[in-house]
């Protein structure tokens, strides 16, 4: 056992670990009593060097390695790079690609959500609703599949445009699609919403308001659930968004019942604009030619991905490399925000809260270390969690 | 009821670009709904503070960019890096609907230095720990040191972003030499 | 001579193992997809644990340790403490083509790339990211290969 003397913190890893490792703490949380006085995380578990990588690579290796930033929102981050290139060529896609672009972002938005909606729900003991809100995220999934031919990484973008298109058959099933998941999403708002349990772990509890949200710099639905209106795809339309705009969805009470209000709804604006396209559809070409060598220049592309605000700056030089990519992620402003909110909550509170900001889900195992007094103890994420539900019973 | 009226990019550019006005070096408008404007390094804080109280958006990003100095290798078409003479360029990027107003500033190898902003704005600090860890920028102030993305063994002085890194071992080896 | 006694406990505990092998599942730096896809396969559609898997927190009382990612710097120490935590016999399955050779994220400065040179691996199942059915088969030849 090992002691690191840090100020105001001791920090001692239990468990069978070599002495002169230390556990990488993923969270830290200092406790006075039930009470979190502070809230610390160490990221850059995924960190692989992608922006490095881009460098090396060109646009079109560059493509497919943004498209795997995050499995979850693979394509926004594809869409946001090729919409980049395509600025810095100086040229558009056509529309017919744009509406497709924007089809898949929504359907994207639908599997994301409700992915969130059963992790979230996991996180607080609701099993059952994790089970039925996975079960009837496949048929999104399945929807993804058949346009694109995989369920994750659908790979649609191309610079330039689109390599997929939609025929008549799959745009009967998508309305099949969003009419089951419509009738099933206005269950789980009622779960949500009226719950007594439920609601016991998410009505007032982490507490943001509109003011906080915006010093500390939250973005996409956990700032739009403390009133703040921003969306990029309101604010600033890309791909289709001008021609098939999107409602601005936000609550005032800013509590985590909010933010599973405000991403149910999203959930309905995204059915409702999915058939929207698919009814209009605008004829003509999926791409337009853009060039290998791309002139020199800079952009910044702006994207909603389901999490917020997904920001590319681009730099090119001329050739067919980029000089600089430059990736900040929504999750990244939102666990500023999250961190500093956690002070003043119960510690049983901290997985539902930190589930409600829609993490980035990978550190499935990620450690926790809880401070209290003079003691330090190392706890799994399972720990966490169990101690969460166990506190409500 | 009086519906607000939703300004143009160019109009919220030009009330940003009031908002700055006494510290703006050189400005460029390279896409219509971006302005970009060369600030003195010192003046960061004032100018983020000016932003903040004009309300004028929100701070969505901070890019660092390796700016190197080239040279041709005698005999050939070949650039070499210039060690240590180059610089690193920093973009404070604010967004304000569709518009962006971008702040740039170029810091050399010798005195890449510039003052924290988390005294205006707190959750800038992971994006200062990035650029501080990736490029190697001193922001003075600064809340946090503690790596963000790279291992805590990462070694010392060692800026994986900066044109001159090409991998781990063979920065050991140039080391080794 | 194999000792007849000896015999049947190998068989008991080889049967124990395959009916119901406890799994942990360890992200070494993975974009998410694939962890996705093997969340998945613990849903109704999929369900996996009619198999007698069951997906559980510590490495002590696994048999099975499910690795997805390309090993990034940082897990890559925490990988193998888990892996030396975990009882003999232990079986790895290395899920997505990440943790078969690094994938689109072959080189970067910030991954090792394949998880067999970190540890042991039994059984890779490929695909970026391979669906639930393919994670699911993959678990299943382990089973098969534990009963032979």
């Amino acid at each position: 056992m090992e002691t690191n003397h840090v100020p105001e913190k001791f920090i001692v890893s239990i468990g069978p670990q070599h002495p002169a490792l230390k556990e990488p703490g993923h969270f830290e949380f200092t406790v006075d009593g039930e009470v979190v006085t502070n809230a610390t995380a160490r990221l850059g578990f995924v960190h692989r060097g992608m922006e490095k990588g881009t460098e090396g690579r060109n646009y079109v290796q560059d493509l497919y390695l943004m498209e795997r930033v995050c499995g979850i929102c693979s394509h926004v981050h594809a869409m946001a790079f090729a919409l980049g290139v395509e600025k810095l060529a100086g040229v558009q896609a056509p529309p017919r690609a744009q509406a497709i672009r924007e089809l898949i972002a929504e359907l994207e938005r639908i599997h994301s959500h409700l992915l969130w909606l059963g992790v979230a729900a996991h996180e607080g003991g609701f099993d059952t609703l994790f089970m039925f809100s996975w079960r009837d995220r496949e048929t999104v999934m399945d929807l993804l599949e058949l346009i694109s031919g995989n369920r994750v990484n659908y790979s649609a973008n191309v610079l330039g445009g689109v390599k997929i298109d939609i025929n008549e058959k799959q745009k009967d099933a998508m309305h099949k699609g969003m009419d089951f998941l419509e009738e099933r999403t206005e269950h789980y708002m009622k779960v949500v919403t009226e719950d007594e349990t439920f609601l016991g772990r998410t009505r007032n509890i982490g507490l943001m308001t509109k003011d906080q949200a915006e010093l500390l710099g939250a973005v996409g639905p956990t700032s739009r659930a403390s009133g703040v209106p921003h969306d990029v795809r309101v604010d600033s339309p890309y791909a289709g968004y001008a021609d098939f705009p999107v409602k601005l969805i936000t609550e005032p009470a800013g509590d985590l019942e909010a933010r599973f209000v405000v991403r149910i709804n999203e959930l309905f604006e995204s059915y409702r604009l999915v058939r929207e396209i698919i009814d209009h559809l605008p004829e003509g070409e999926l791409t337009v030619r853009v060039p290998r060598r791309i002139p020199e220049g800079e952009t910044v592309s702006r994207v909603e991905a389901p999490r917020g605000e997904l920001f590319y700056f681009m730099k090119s030089n001329g050739t067919d490399k980029p000089d600089r990519v430059k990736v900040r992620t929504p999750s990244l402003c939102n666990w500023a925000s999250v961190l500093t909110l956690a002070v003043g909550h119960k510690l049983a509170d901290m997985p539902m809260i930190l589930a409600g900001i829609d993490p980035c889900f990978s550190c499935n195992d990620r450690m926790v270390t809880i401070n209290r007094g003079n003691d330090s103890q190392v706890w799994s994420w399972e720990d966490l969690r169990k101690y969460g539900i166990d506190y409500y019973k | 009821m009086v519906k607000k009226k939703v300004l143009t990019p160019e109009e919220l550019l030009q009330a940003g670009k009031e908002a700055l006005q006494s510290w703006i070096l050189s400005e460029n408008t390279p896409e219509n709904n971006r302005l970009d404007v060369v600030i003195q390094t010192a003046e960061i804080k004032n100018c983020v503070r000016a932003l903040v109280n004009a309300k004028w958006g929100y701070l969505s990003a901070i890019t660092a960019l390796d700016s190197p100095e080239y040279t041709l290798v005698e005999g050939s078409n070949d650039k070499v890096i210039v060690p240590d003479k180059g610089n690193v360029e920093l973009l404070y990027h604010f967004c304000n609907g569709a518009a962006i107003i971008t702040m740039r500033m170029k810091l050399p190898y010798a005195n890449a230095a510039i003052d924290s902003i988390c005294e205006v704005i707190p959750s800038a600090t992971l994006y200062e720990r990035e650029a501080s860890e990736l490029l190697g920028v001193d922001f003075i102030g600064t809340p946090s040191t503690e790596h963000l993305l790279l291992p805590d063994e990462w070694p010392v002085n060692v800026y994986p972003l900066r044109k001159s890194f090409t991998g781990l071992e063979k920065q050991n080896k140039v080391e080794e030499k | 001579m194999a000792d007849p006694f000896q015999e049947v406990i190998e068989k008991l505990k080889t049967w124990g193992r395959v009916n119901s092998p406890w799994a942990i599942h360890f992200n070494s730096g993975s974009c998410n997809g694939c962890d996705i896809e093997i969340l998945a396969t613990l849903t109704p559609r999929y369900d996996v644990e009619r198999f007698g898997i069951k997906l559980q927190g510590s490495p002590r009382h696994a048999d099975v340790l499910i690795c997805t990612g390309p090993v990034s710097l940082q897990a890559r120490d925490r990988l193998i403490r888990t892996y030396e935590q975990m009882p003999e016999p232990k079986f790895v399955i290395a899920v997505g083509s990440c943790a078969i050779s690094g994938g689109v994220f072959q080189g970067l400065y910030n991954v090792v790339g394949d998880v067999s040179e970190v540890i042991p691996v039994n059984v890779y199942v490929p695909g970026c990211p391979p669906r639930p059915d393919a994670i699911i088969f993959g678990v299943v030849q382990l089973l098969k290969s534990l009963q032979g």
